[in-house]
């Protein structure tokens, strides 16, 4: 335990309130970190995109132009393409719904736990009330919720920026 | 306090801890390594692959860990850059610690390393994943030391005592000298028990469990029984099978082949991304039974991925045919597996099976006492099994033999973490041992003998016959002692004495000092054991033999001077010739 906050530090991602929402917290007093260089905004996401570069080709999906092909083509890409980005989402993220119910049935809010006080958990659409917020309503989407992040720590020296390195064959 | 479990294992490594108390859960340890250059993460298994790179391949920080770093990297990456380039990663280290043939303790890995490429030793490489786990476990915990004999790590029931020492050696390298060694089919059972803390209520005095482990290179059989002794049932492990270098990586190459035909010519990159899709597809079509292919894409080299795909497909009948029919095959349970005898091996390459039947070589096992063993549960082991139909296909083939001798079928142990479970089973182990609780008795699990030249006269292109005298009877328990009775051997004080060895996982009965007469077929040539007696050169001395089996499990021969003699008192360690003497 103390060792996911530990890496979910490093990766600078989880905001302290959702730790503490999911009691990580304590694991991460634990084992203070020492001080050092506060990391950039960006680097977590040049950090997942090179990630999903590596592991499942994913800008060069995105930047080919994918009109020339059959749908089969791009079918039969996008199996492996699908499952290694599942891979990365599942070992880097845990991934929980913000409300555990079956779509298409009534919830109250509460079911979002302490969530449900969350500004931005939960967002109502419909018949809203004219005053007041509604206390529950048709579940249409169950929400994502990222209870821990773990991306690999980085070297300092790292230059993020290349996200896929030039591929040179020495013969 | 904190106990340790490490799997060493043919393709991946994995390790577990458990805190004192035998209630305490067994927790996984995930392993920091790097993922990329300049990325370390994390995850549950560190894959057996050592990467070693050049000079200046990457800067220096690129390949730091937390607790240091050099240019010889183990875990996610070095697999991955493997893959890469040409001759720099070494994988299956373990198996060529059990290669007789091949000199262990040599840096001769990779084998396709170019002239002028570094090279490491089996036992070396043994040490850095070693190394590297242990390093990780220090770093993150520095408040909890591991101690020696808190640990347990595992080998296969069939590696021989050489094996055994050379896994224990890279311990000792990598710090940990006393460690405790453990077999992996015991440990699967371990885990199982840890995870089912009812379990001497499944189990009745008499039932016979036997564990299958198919790992990703080497598949393990064992026969653990159930006894009573005072009211309290007790486990005693009463047969392993032979070393069969054969596991899960073997399936997948040879479906990876298969797809490979009816493609483009692939290069080295894309043919082991097509072995990893290969994997993923077998438990996919093994899984679902409505699905007659499952497509297999290689994204282009370029930046051009669906442009420059390269299209396949692995059939489900190609899958039965193979893994089915090529590696399970439904067989009589008088089948034999087909073995040719080995030619001397010329080239330098491991040694594996010529039957790929998993199934053959267990009829084979179970039957090796003349009646076929019938085994009231079966425990799998090893990522093979993931795939339900694989763990059903055995159950059905063993059944299917049991039926034919009367007996209920064997019933399943069910709720085994395939990939987890050794490195649990050793963590739960070490704290058993330090801490009292179940253990498997068994001891040895193998007869050793030394070949005795019989005294004859010369006859000019004869060799004189070798008799074959036994000194470490089967099933010797961990921290006792035996002499070797009626026998004693004059020695040149001086020079080195090397003694013929040879082991056997099949013949139980022989006591130690019995003398046979012809080397019989059973008996396998391991490196032979070599002894040099200190002191005056020229001079003779008379020694008997003596075996130790220390507490943590290795067997060392020892010669002792005659009472009487001039060396009364004085002893001598016999040690194993691994190095090929040169003609």
């Amino acid at each position: 335990m103390a060792f996911r906050a530990f890496f979910g530090i490093l990766g600078g991602t989880l905001p302290a309130d959702i730790a503490r929402a999911h009691g990580y917290e304590k694991a991460a007093a634990k084992r203070p970190e020492p001080p050092r260089e506060q990391p950039k905004p960006e680097t977590g996401a040049l950090q997942l995109l090179g990630l999903m570069q590596r592991e499942a080709r994913l800008i060069d999906f995105f930047l080919e132009d994918i009109s020339p092909y059959t749908d089969e083509q791009v079918g039969a890409g996008v199996r492996s393409i699908h499952a290694q980005c599942q891979e990365v989402l599942r070992k880097h993220f845990r991934l929980a719904p913000v409300i555990d119910g079956v779509e298409g049935t009534f919830v109250k809010a509460e079911s979002a736990g302490a969530l449900a006080r969350e500004p931005g958990a939960i967002r109502f659409t419909g018949n809203l009330p004219a005053q007041g917020k509604p206390t529950g309503g048709v579940l249409r989407h169950r929400g994502w919720r990222a209870d821990s992040v773990m991306l690999p720590s980085a070297s300092p020296k790292q230059n993020l920026s290349i996200l896929a390195p030039a591929e040179l064959e020495v013969e | 306090m904190r106990y340790f479990g490490i799997d060493l294992g043919t393709t991946n490594c994995a390790a577990a801890s458990a805190a004192a108390g035998p209630d305490a859960p067994v927790e996984q340890f995930a392993v920091p390594q790097l993922v990329a250059p300049g990325e370390v993460f994390a995850e549950t298994v560190l894959p057996s692959a050592l990467y070693l790179a050049a000079e200046e391949e990457f800067p220096p920080e690129a390949l730091e860990l937390p607790w240091g770093g050099g240019r010889c990297i183990a875990g996610r990456f070095a697999a991955r850059r493997g893959a890469e380039t040409l001759g720099r990663l070494v994988t299956s280290a373990k198996s060529w610690l059990s290669a007789t043939q091949a000199e262990r303790t040599a840096p001769i890995l990779p084998t396709n390393a170019p002239p002028g490429l570094e090279r490491v030793s089996p036992v070396e490489a043994s040490r850095a994943y070693l190394a590297h786990i242990l390093n990780a476990w220090r770093h993150l915990h520095p408040e909890e030391p591991l101690r020696d004999r808190a640990v347990a790590l595992t080998v296969p029931a069939s590696f021989d005592e050489v094996a055994r020492q050379l896994t224990q050696q890279a311990a000792e390298q990598a710090g940990l000298p006393e460690l405790i060694l453990l077999e992996e089919p015991q440990a699967a059972l371990y885990a199982w028990i840890e995870s089912h803390p009812d379990w001497r209520e499944r189990l009745r005095p008499g039932d016979l469990i036997l564990v299958v482990d198919v790992g990703g290179g080497t598949t393990d059989y064992t026969l653990i029984r159930a006894t009573e002794r005072n009211g309290e049932l007790e486990l005693e492990r009463i047969a392993v099978g032979d070393h069969l270098l054969l596991g899960g990586d073997n399936m997948d190459l040879a479906l990876a082949h298969t797809a490979a035909q009816r493609m483009p010519k692939l290069d080295a990159a894309q043919f082991h991304l097509l072995w990893q899709q290969c994997r993923l597809a077998k438990e996919a079509l093994l899984e679902d039974s409505s699905r007659a292919e499952a497509p297999l894409a290689l994204p282009g080299r370029g930046s051009s991925l669906i442009g420059g795909a390269i299209r396949g497909r692995l059939e489900r009948a190609e899958v039965e045919s193979i893994l089915l029919d090529g590696f399970f095959p439904r067989v009589d349970s008088h089948e034999a597996p087909v073995r040719r005898r080995r030619a001397a091996l010329a080239e330098l390459g491991l040694p594996y099976e010529q039957d790929p039947a998993i199934t053959r070589h267990l009829a084979a096992f179970l039957r090796r006492g003349g009646q076929l063993a019938c085994p009231t549960h079966v425990l799998f082991n090893g990522g093979v099994f993931r795939a339900a139909r694989l763990r059903e296909r055995v159950a059905e083939v063993l059944n299917a033999w049991l039926e034919q001798e009367g007996r209920p079928p064997a019933q399943v142990l069910e709720g085994g973490d395939l990939m987890h479970a050794v490195a649990r089973g050793a963590a739960f182990y070490a704290r058993a041992r330090n801490e009292g609780g179940i253990r498997i008795r068994g001891g040895i699990p193998h007869s050793y003998y030394i070949g005795i030249e019989a005294a004859m006269p010369a006859v000019p292109g004869l060799k004189p016959p070798l008799k074959a005298l036994s000194v470490v009877p089967f099933g010797m328990e961990e921290g006792t002692e035996a002499a070797v009775p009626g026998r004693d051997f004059a020695l040149y004080v001086g020079e080195p004495a090397e003694f013929r060895f040879f082991v056997s996982s099949s013949r139980k009965h022989d006591p130690i000092g019995e003398l046979l007469e012809e080397i019989p077929e059973e008996l396998e040539e391991l490196a032979p054991v070599e002894i040099r007696l200190d002191g005056e050169a020229g001079t003779a001395a008379r020694v008997t033999l003596e075996v130790h089996v220390t507490e943590t499990g290795v067997l060392e021969l020892w010669a002792k001077g005659l009472p009487g003699t001039p060396h009364e008192g004085h002893r001598w360690k016999l040690e194993f010739q691994l190095r090929r003497q040169r003609a």
